[in-house]
């Protein structure tokens, strides 16, 4: 697991820059190239780097469950589902809205992860795990089953609502504007969340992870931290799932179903662990080898297998993730 | 003197300094027929005449509609072979593009925006899982594609979730309800409804709740069995009392145990049996053996040759369509709806094409213009019979074939001409 990392310096010429600063400017040059990409990307694949954002922001989300809590979640499906039910709900039952859409699916994943944090976070191990996955299968049955609600197995379609900023903007969504609109909201969780972990909140998140018993013999209310860090978790996720759902226009049971949950730990594994970027990078190298491989074999191709393969390799030989493997290569 | 260009500074730099030899000319010519061979495209559309009609087809060719979905790429290969076979439409060929949607409407969505803006297709014709159809539904509007689905069931792809873009050339519950339930209450007057408790299973239940109701039935109660339940016996074994007879809604493996568990517990001797035609497609039969005996159900399109299916025609898609799926399943299922309506579903793109000289996206609105009001006529693009496309919410209305299951074999008891089975439109395409 990671930590934050000490301020060492790094040569650059002559000069020598502290990690913050170095950190900042890659941060800067990653933004760069992320607000040029629509300009300069075919439609396709400008559609597939927004996809890759919102399915990075999940599995962000549950990396401040994994990677800095020490919970493996199962029910991240569920708080991103619900996201995307509440947006659709509120755009096909109340009004147009962009900013109600992102509000209601937000408070119908804190709802949820509420619920299940209550009772999920007085257990540990395999134990949080295992109820995690329960919950979000009951989810999943009422919302495949409250057919005249949820749409049952065909879900909600609606229209995509426009880009308002009140009083100042209203237009549209094109594919470019969703992408800086999603590409915003991700980067604004980034920030938020790599504040918490680096705040005494996030210290205790992280000392939970490595001794839950010493954390709570001096003092901290464990479960409190728990739930909190559950909730923070669920409302990322949701967030995730109302982008979601505004990109696609539509909201489905499928998402719901745990395998989504599955694929966010394997995107935290891919890309590293407690690093809260590395999701990201893990979710873009998912999907970027799915597309490929279906391009170089074809479309039936069970990219699975491969994907499989590289997935062992990856835990055996880089158990930090993509990220950890390019933090330790470039700080050599 | 007919030589002595040969001695000019000019001509010695060409022919004797190896800057154009026989050698190059050859080589040169050899490369640019190679590089036309391999860049078809561009020279293709140099000679519009040759340029394929890219029909996209969204199918679930891995996950767990996989089975139907390759059932449903051999109706829609069959009838582009026969079509290229025959000069093509409007003298240009029909390239099919198959996406494999896994059946997961998330890589639906992918696979769709890919086919949009990659593959550049001119329209769509597929879409086999309702959940798929209706997740794909907003991207060819917004891309203004015409989309002609080719196996969804669900109610709503024509009433509340319409739009100009989309059409089905083939039927609905709510017209099998309008056609069956005459019968269903010449039966008996009393039923139960057994059905499979998602979103196509209670629109269905619905359709027939009204239906039966309208000719004087009674529905004296309903079942909701979850979709993929493996053991019924508990939902089943609750199901007594006064009535006559037993409707159920199933399709795939859930109509094999509905049919077996249900005879095991006694029902279908008890009460009288029938249901959706699903229940009984030819792929299930082989599973369910004698104990479907009695079944009576309503279908599209039936593998026999009694009555309008004793057709030369339907024997030739019968027989084409057999020896197709014979190389992809070698258990030799017969033809079933899925074959027939993505075969029927290209044949009604052809029409719509010739009728509109539609020659790509730009010609959209004439295709649609086109496809409102259709008339399919009965023949070798439409084997199963006459249907025309409703303008006001693109449905069409075939001919249902009322049916007994009796010794592994279907027995065809009725046919229920398409102008008897219509439902009002509910669409209202503004919205």
């Amino acid at each position: 697991m990671t930590a934050a990392p000490l301020e060492k310096t790094i040569p650059v010429g002559n000069a020598k820059l502290g990690h913050t600063t170095v950190f900042w400017i890659g941060f800067a040059v990653v933004m760069a190239i992320l607000i040029v990409a629509p300009l300069i990307l075919p439609e396709f694949w400008r559609r597939f780097l927004t996809e890759v954002l919102i399915w990075g922001l999940l599995a962000m989300s549950s990396d401040l469950l994994i990677g800095y809590t020490g919970m493996i979640s199962f029910g991240h499906s569920a708080f991103f589902g619900l996201g995307m039910y509440g947006a659709a709900g509120s755009l096909i039952a109340l009004s147009k809205s962009l900013w109600l859409a992102t509000l209601c699916g937000l408070a119908a994943a804190a709802g949820a992860a509420l619920f299940v944090a209550y009772f999920s976070t007085r257990l540990r191990d395999i134990y949080f795990a295992i109820t995690t996955l329960i919950f979000s299968q009951i989810f999943y049955v009422i919302i495949f089953t409250w057919t005249t609600v949820t749409g049952g197995e065909n879900g909600l379609i609606f229209t995509r609502p426009h880009l308002t900023i009140p009083f100042l903007y209203d237009a549209r969504f094109t594919s470019t504007t969703m992408h800086w609109f999603v590409l915003a909201v991700v980067t604004a969780s980034y920030l938020i969340l790599r504040r918490l972990t680096r705040s005494p909140f996030g210290m205790v998140l992280q000392s939970i992870r490595e001794n839950e018993p010493r954390t709570r013999a001096i003092g901290y209310p464990v479960e409190r931290y728990k739930i909190v860090s559950v909730m923070l978790s669920g409302l990322f996720a949701g967030l995730a799932g109302v982008l979601y759902a505004v990109q696609n226009q539509f909201a489905a049971p499928d998402f719901v179903f745990f395998l989504t949950s599955g694929d966010t730990v394997i995107y935290n594994v891919i890309g590293g662990i407690g690093t809260l970027v590395g999701p990201i990078v893990g979710a873009g190298f998912f999907q970027l080898a799915r597309e490929l491989l279906a391009r170089l074999f074809g479309d039936q191709f069970p990219y699975l297998i491969p994907l499989g393969a590289v997935f062992i390799a990856i835990i055996i030989l880089l158990p930090q993730g993509l990220l950890g493997f390019a933090r330790r290569w470039l700080n050599r | 003197m007919s030589e002595k260009w040969k001695q000019e500074k000019w001509a010695e730099d060409i022919w004797y300094r190896g800057k154009v030899t026989r050698r190059s000319i050859v080589g040169w010519g050899g490369g640019a027929i190679g590089a036309m061979m391999l860049v078809p495209a561009p020279w293709r559309a140099a000679f519009g005449a040759e340029k394929a009609y890219k029909i996209g087809s969204e199918q679930p060719l891995s996950g767990p509609g996989a089975a139907g979905g390759k059932t449903a790429v051999v109706g829609l290969q069959m009838a582009a072979d026969r079509i290229n076979g025959s000069g093509g439409v409007n003298g240009r060929p029909i390239e099919l593009v198959i996406a494999d949607d896994e059946s997961s409407p998330a890589v639906a969505r992918q696979k769709t925006e890919k086919l949009v803006s990659e593959d550049n297709i001119d329209l769509h014709v597929g879409g086999f899982l309702s959940n798929i159809c209706l997740a794909c539904m907003p991207v060819w509007e917004d891309a203004k594609i015409v989309n002609i689905i080719s196996v969804c069931l669900d109610t709503t792809l024509t009433t509340s979730k319409c739009n100009r873009y989309s059409f089905r050339p083939y039927d609905y519950a709510p017209a099998q309800a309008v056609a069956f339930a005459p019968t269903l209450t010449k039966m008996g007057k009393k039923w139960h409804v057994a059905f499979t408790d998602y979103s196509w299973g209670q629109s269905t239940r619905d359709a027939y709740i009204n239906e039966i109701k309208k000719n004087g039935g009674e529905i004296v109660g309903t079942t909701g069995i979850p979709l993929g339940t493996p053991d019924m016996t508990p939902f089943l074994s609750k199901i007594s009392g006064d009535f006559d007879g037993l409707f159920g809604i199933f399709f795939g493996k859930d109509g094999v145990t509905l049919v077996t568990q249900a005879y095991d517990l006694g029902l279908t001797k008890k009460y009288k049996f029938a249901g959706d035609g699903s229940i009984s497609e030819s792929t299930n039969l082989i599973a369910i053996g004698n104990k479907i005996d009695g079944f009576i159900g309503i279908n599209r399109y039936i593998p026999v040759f009694q009555g309008p299916l004793d057709t030369p025609y339907h024997h030739k898609f019968f027989d084409e369509a057999k020896a197709r799926l014979l190389k992809i399943d070698p258990s030799g299922p017969l033809p079933d709806k899925y074959v027939q309506s993505n075969y029927e579903a290209i044949n009604c793109v052809k029409l719509g094409i010739e009728k509109s000289k539609f020659q790509g996206r730009a010609d959209t609105m004439k295709l649609i213009e086109a496809l409102e009001g259709l008339v399919m006529k009965a023949g070798e693009d439409f084997p199963q019979g006459d249907k025309v496309l409703r303008k006001e919410d693109h449905q069409a209305f075939p001919q249902e074939f009322i049916f007994e299951v009796s010794g592994g074999t279907y027995h065809l008891k009725e046919t229920v001409p398409g102008d008897k089975t219509m439902a009002p439109p509910a669409c209202n395409f503004s919205a």
